[in-house]
């Protein structure tokens, strides 16, 4: 059975690179491991074989059990709205201009593309471990709440709540003189604007019943992933992976591990400055050691809180660039429950 | 930046966005501006001012200093009352409902709610600065264009009227100044680029300042420390080199320094707004 893992956590905490640095250490270690990221670097890209890819999974050229696929996620949510509708009204909504409108303003539907892509790769079977890097819209938790909004979206909320209770057949629109609901929003909006998008949102409608099964099948598919929430220690990033490990239990599991990036060599804390060196560099071990007690106390504190396991990756200078470098960032990592990740 | 009447602040996700929107706040603040400090996503702003959620009615967190959210429903709500004129509309739950709903599907429409919010601020007059912490880069783009995108999009109807002010305060470089914060990384300083280039192109906004964050210090004079100092010294010299090739592909503007060893988001903005005051 394939294994999948799902690295989650805030913008720019180094999310990406971590993924890529686990799918290498499991490839390296035998297990066939396919990694899916969402925008990375480019020199990670390209330290990934993935510069020129699309979301089809591509083997490494110098490490066969080694997969990377890159998630388009406009084009993959127009494929599953596609996918979902009858062939004409597929071709309408593919021309409409409030589709890509509705897919920005709809904050789910981004990490539904991804949710639903990451699931196909799951249950494709070919491959022992599918490492996903979910995408930080909604700060990351919306990956795991989409499917049931993606539903209830398609499904017609936002028809009622236009209609203002029952859903409306296509003439309720024309018939608009004599609601007066729709009479107001038509000055505000205009007359023309307001038909086009009730016209989009019915089209919308009959992609309702492939959009709920397919979503049943996704929500499985997280439920029995492992899941693994990455942060620095700087204030606003905790913050968030604080909310993460809180919400994640009810949503699917509870985080496997919650992985503190760059961390600084823990005898660098309570280190004092030798008298003899001058005022500049003084200072400077002083604020570095300053600066790892307050990593090691915002690890301790998330663990002894909320009873977190809690790892620790190496603040390295510069990043990456090739597949040694992305599997030495694991090596030197404290506290990664390694055996628990791998099939 | 403190004689302009808005200042937007936006910038990648993880750059320290809030801390600088709140730091500029304070800073405004301390210089006996009647300030307006607005959060356009939950969270970031309150943490900042160290305060419980903030809420749709503005509160005063510091003597001077108001802050608020943009709740969308209450936005939407005091759009089409106030700027609609459509009296009343707090009962009349259903246009409400009916206009998010439409306003889901519509280009620019839902932006144009929030924005407008804040731009209604501007134009009531009531405050010296206002200061939004907008959202991300990646998303800045639709709320700075709603204006112009309604202009195009919306043949008639009273949204359309509205347009045409919004989008001249955003374009009025005397009144509105975009902040991108940034840090010399690759992904941020390939966005604040974006940006920028999207801003000279489109011109919905005047030349934005650039804030870089979390600049280290050049450590100068030769080093043959061994021990745990010596590899503080290699690793700090490291970070730094890695640092002047992003710093080079960003505009000096205007920069941060790295702060070490502190705990809380309150901290952190007091010490930005000591380092803006200091660059004064």
């Amino acid at each position: 059975m394939t294994k999948t893992l799902l690295v989650t956590g805030a913008g720019g905490v180094g999310k990406t690179t971590f993924a890529a640095a686990l799918a290498v250490k499991a490839a390296r270690a035998g297990v066939r491991t396919l990694v899916v990221t969402v925008d990375p670097a480019r020199r990670l890209a390209s330290t990934l074989g993935v510069e020129d890819l699309g979301d089809e999974p591509q083997p490494h050229a110098d490490e066969p059990d080694l997969w990377a696929a890159m998630l388009d996620s406009k084009a993959s949510w127009r494929a599953v709205a596609m996918r979902h509708a009858d062939p004409d009204v597929a071709t309408r909504l593919a021309d409409n201009e409030f589709f890509e409108a509705a897919s920005e303003h709809f904050p789910a539907s981004q990490s539904y593309a991804a949710a639903d892509q990451a699931a196909t790769f799951v249950q494709a079977r070919a491959w022992d471990l599918v490492i996903v890097d979910t995408p930080p819209s909604g700060g990351g938790i919306d990956f795991f709440a989409a499917p049931a909004q993606m539903a209830d979206l398609v499904g017609g909320r936002l028809l009622r709540w236009i209609t203002g209770g029952p859903l409306p057949g296509r003439r309720f629109f024309y018939d608009r003189a004599a609601r007066p609901v729709l009479r107001i929003a038509g000055s505000i909006l205009g007359s023309d604007l307001l038909e086009r998008v009730s016209e989009f949102l019915l089209d919308l409608r009959t992609t309702y019943d492939g959009v709920a099964r397919r979503g049943r099948e996704i929500e499985a598919v997280l439920k029995e992933a492992v899941i693994l929430v990455i942060t620095t220690a700087d204030p606003a990033p905790v913050g968030e992976a604080v909310r993460f490990y809180r919400q994640l239990p009810e949503l699917a599991s509870t985080p496997a591990a919650v992985i503190f990036n760059r961390a600084l060599p823990a005898d660098w804390a309570g280190v004092a400055p030798d008298p003899d060196l001058s005022a500049e560099l003084g200072r400077l071990v002083e604020q570095w050691s300053a600066e790892t007690v307050r990593q090691a106390d915002a690890r301790e504190e998330f663990s002894a809180r909320y009873g977190a396991v809690v790892a620790a990756v190496p603040w390295q200078s510069h990043p990456p660039t090739d597949l040694s470098g992305l599997a030495a960032l694991i090596d030197d990592s404290t506290g990664i429950p390694w055996d628990s990740l791998l099939p | 930046m403190l004689d302009k009447r808005l200042v937007i602040v936006s910038g990648k996700g993880g750059v320290g966005k809030s801390a600088v929107s709140s730091a500029l706040a304070l800073l405004a603040q301390r210089n006996g501006l009647r300030v307006l400090a607005v959060e356009m996503e939950a969270g970031g702003l309150a943490a900042h001012f160290g305060t419980g959620p903030l809420a749709f009615e503005p509160r005063e967190v510091r003597p001077g200093l108001h802050a608020m959210r943009i709740v969308r429903s209450d936005a939407l709500l005091e759009y089409l009352s106030l700027q609609l004129r459509l009296p009343g509309m707090g009962r009349f739950g259903a246009v409400a409902r009916a206009f998010d709903a439409l306003a889901t599907a519509a280009p620019a429409v839902r932006e144009i709610v929030s924005i407008g919010k804040i731009l209604w601020e501007v134009k009531e007059d009531r405050w010296d600065l206002v200061v939004a912490d907008a959202p991300p880069t990646g998303q800045i783009a639709s709320y700075l264009r709603a204006p112009a995108s309604i202009s195009e999009l919306v043949a008639t109807g009273r949204i359309r009227s509205q347009a045409g002010w919004m989008a001249d305060t955003l374009r009025d470089p005397a009144r509105t100044r975009l902040v991108l914060v940034t840090l010399p990384e690759e992904l941020p300083t390939a966005e604040t680029r974006e940006s920028m280039d999207w801003v000279e192109k489109t011109g919905v906004v005047g030349p934005p300042l650039v804030i870089t964050n979390r600049v280290l210090s050049e450590v100068t004079g030769t080093s043959t420390l061994e021990g745990v100092a010596g590899a503080m010294v290699r690793l700090h010299r490291s970070l730094w080199t890695e640092q002047q090739t992003w710093l080079d592909r960003l505009p000096p503007d205007l920069t941060l320094p790295y702060l070490f060893g502190l705990f809380t988001p309150g901290e952190v903005a007091a010490h930005i707004s000591d380092e803006l005051e200091a660059l004064r």
